[in-house]
């Protein structure tokens, strides 16, 4: 991973060119990258544990995300790994921090832009903010496919009970 | 699916009618800050206050992504039938976003040169 600090415009300097307009990092971003919160992984199996999986290597970002819920339908745990720039990881890394403690409808409702605004994304990294969106998404619905399939709100799905066969 | 070549094809006349529509835009039209330049496969347009537009060539995913000040980050698809780069979430075309976005930021109506 490359770190920010506009290297390319001390070599245009030297070649006695115009230095190239500088990009730097938020340093909210360089923080959540020098401090990843939640970097990690939880038992793929554990029946609590839902897995998202997003991006693609070919476009440079690839985002996992895992939560542990509770009976309560509450985020216990939350962990990540981001194979990416330091925005994306910055915003799955910042996404777990809001995710923990939180019901699943409450996750379900974090943006995008809830994200890029506190990470002060530049417009061209607004796209790594999306893909943390739906790597919590991705998560969630992983989760509720294996409690049994029902995708409404509320608390980890129980069980489907058999329907008793009228006599 | 599109083919590689058509793909280049296609995304390649998208974004360098969409310059070419903006360049004049900013000559026609006295926008404080205004600023449109394309190079490898990145449309950047500044609106000064109102925001800077991104739009670019997404060659893995045959895709022209945007982002947008107003709406946040899309992905578009190249519909063949239709001739169009549309999106699976709002169901609409890129054309007709930046037609809607930029006539509401410039206080005219604008149409790009894209459906």
């Amino acid at each position: 991973m490359r770190h920010a600090y506009a290297p390319r415009a001390a070599t245009a300097a030297m070649a006695g060119v115009a230095p190239p307009a500088k990009r730097f990092y938020h340093e909210r971003v360089i923080d959540h990258y020098e401090n990843p919160r939640n970097m990690g992984s939880l038992d793929k199996s554990d029946p609590t544990v839902g897995t998202g999986l997003v991006g693609a290597p070919a476009c440079g970002d690839v985002m996992r995300l895992q939560i542990k819920v509770d009976d309560g339908g509450k985020i216990v745990d939350v962990k990540f790994k981001t194979f990416g720039c330091g925005s994306a990881i910055a915003s799955s890394s910042y996404i777990t921090e809001r995710v923990r403690g939180m019901s699943l409808d409450d996750a379900l409702k974090i943006r995008n832009t809830d994200i890029a605004k506190e990470l002060c994304l530049p417009p061209v990294k607004l796209h790594c903010s999306m893909l943390a969106e739906d790597a919590i998404k991705s998560a969630i619905k992983d989760f509720r496919t294996k409690r049994g399939g029902s995708l409404v709100s509320g608390t980890g799905a129980q069980p489907t009970v058999p329907q008793s066969i009228a006599a | 699916m599109l083919s590689d070549s058509a793909y280049y094809e296609e995304s390649s006349e998208a974004l360098e009618r969409l310059t070419e529509c903006l360049e004049d835009l900013g000559d026609q039209m006295e926008i404080d800050d205004y600023d449109i330049e394309y190079s490898s496969g990145v449309l950047t347009l500044k609106l000064g206050s109102k925001g800077t537009y991104v739009i670019n060539k997404q060659p893995p995913n045959k895709q022209i992504w945007l982002s947008s000040p107003v709406s946040g980050p899309e992905r578009y698809d190249f519909d063949s039938t239709l001739g169009a780069w549309f999106c699976r979430h709002k169901d609409e075309s890129l054309g007709a976003l930046l037609n809607r976005e930029l006539s509401a930021a410039l206080g005219a109506k604008i149409t790009m040169p894209i459906e």
